[in-house]
């Protein structure tokens, strides 16, 4: 019936990728309720697995982890923080950050090397993943809220600049250790 | 994981339930589209339909909004954040800011107009078998040939099935750093390394045995599709609905 889709998942790296992508997006999912908690502030670990998709999966896997994760939840599957899912949240004062993972990701495992860690490069490619979703995310608070610009960093940019710089240390070691255990070839 | 499974699909035989998924998909992205145009007449009239719909399909209301008190707290900052930023005549005035009147409605409308899209929502959500999502999706996609319409359906089915393992494991993971006294390191990058890595690592595992086990199985995305039926009730609906939206549009 369908012969162009039997080949192409007829390979096992093919099946294995889609499934190690499913695996990222579903951890992005998980992660908006995983938080480790250190100080005052939880650190919430969704934007490392937004990191550490592009970081593990590359480029063109890890888009489509994240764009299937962003379409299973505007269809309405449950895999926003907050439970619901639907139109409803990208409409929302967070839904810029939601839309901005995916241009970021696709940035992160471009400017990254999936088959070999090289710290510089991995962080680099972080920074840029990060003013991509920050972009997305105050662009659209500040037309929905109508704040000036000054307000809206202060309101959703600061606050989280350390985590993410912790998110993006951690980051780099975990990739290290795990690339291994998703490249095997 | 209770905090994902409450807003699922509930049973039921109402009109929303037995309406073909792609026309409540469709109903969903008109009205969330249309009602960003309306004003207060409008929005009271899609608030009136929504909540004869939302009773009539006998949905756990309560408990959905209780799911939901943090979007509410969202919107409840966007009122708040419109209505000291819009300039207008003021209604109260303290040192420096100022609560104006022209806010204060601005804001209310844009938060109006949210709930509506996010009850439009989940509407959709508690009446819609994640399989009948799943079916829908496959059968909208596959007009589109380079776009692998099944794989993506697959993806998502997994997606679904993988996140309740996740927080198992993220459950295991955790007690069993805490048996070994990592709450005593304070390096935050230690204990972030520490507790992705292990938890990864496993789910990966995890992966290759369902790859395996997939591959035994003989799985393809040659399939048969999932059925989807539509009748006269769906075309009725659909014409209910358009007429709404041009309503609020005009």
């Amino acid at each position: 019936m369908n012969e162009k889709g039997l080949s192409n998942i007829g390979s096992s790296t093919s099946l294995r990728m889609t499934v190690y992508a499913s695996l990222m997006a579903a951890l992005t999912a998980a992660g908006a309720y995983l938080a480790i908690p250190i100080g005052p502030v939880p650190i919430v670990l969704q934007n490392l697995f937004i990191f550490l998709s592009g970081l593990l999966l590359g480029s063109g896997w890890g888009t489509a982890s994240v764009g299937v994760y962003l379409l299973a939840g505007f269809l309405g599957l449950p895999v926003f923080a907050g439970g619901v899912g639907g139109i409803g949240r990208f409409a929302g004062p967070t839904g810029g950050y939601l839309l901005g993972f995916l241009p970021a990701v696709c940035v992160i495992g471009f400017i990254s090397n999936v088959s070999k860690t090289n710290v510089v490069r991995d962080l680099l490619a972080m920074v840029c993943g990060s003013l991509i979703i920050y972009a997305c995310g105050l662009s659209w608070l500040k037309i929905l809220t109508g704040m000036t610009l000054g307000k809206t960093l202060a309101v959703g940019m600061y606050p989280f600049l350390p985590g993410d710089a912790l998110k993006m240390a951690a980051a780099v070691p975990i990739a290290k250790a795990l690339r291994p255990v998703i490249n095997r070839e | 994981m209770a905090e994902l499974n409450v807003l699922g699909f509930h049973a039921g035989s109402s009109v929303l339930h037995q309406l073909d998924v792609r026309f409540k998909l469709m109903f969903l992205v008109v009205i969330s589209l249309s009602s960003l145009k309306a004003f207060v007449p409008s929005l009271s009239l899609l608030t009136l339909v929504l909540m004869v719909a939302l009773i009539h399909a006998g949905l756990p209301l309560k408990m959905a909004l209780k799911d939901l008190r943090y979007v509410f707290l969202l919107l409840l900052f966007m009122f708040i954040a419109r209505s000291l930023s819009v300039p207008g005549s003021s209604v109260v005035e303290f040192k420096t800011v100022s609560v104006t009147r022209e806010g204060l409605y601005e804001g209310a409308i844009v938060c109006w107009r949210l709930v509506i899209v996010i009850m439009t929502g989940l509407s959709f959500v508690l009446t819609t078998r994640s399989s009948e999502i799943k079916a829908a999706v496959e059968w909208m996609l596959k007009p589109f040939p380079s776009i692998p319409a099944k794989r993506i359906a697959t993806m998502m089915s997994l997606i679904v099935r993988f996140i309740p393992i996740i927080f198992e494991q993220a459950k295991k993971t955790g007690d069993a750093q805490r048996a070994r006294g990592v709450e005593n390191r304070k390096n935050p990058v230690y204990r972030l390394k520490m507790f992705s890595i292990p938890l990864i690592r496993r789910i990966f595992e995890r992966a290759d045995k369902l790859v395996l086990a997939m591959e035994a199985r003989c799985y393809s995305e040659n399939r048969t599709d999932s059925l989807l039926s539509s009748g006269v009730r769906d075309w009725i609906a659909l014409v209910g609905v358009v007429c709404l939206c041009l309503i609020i549009i005009l």
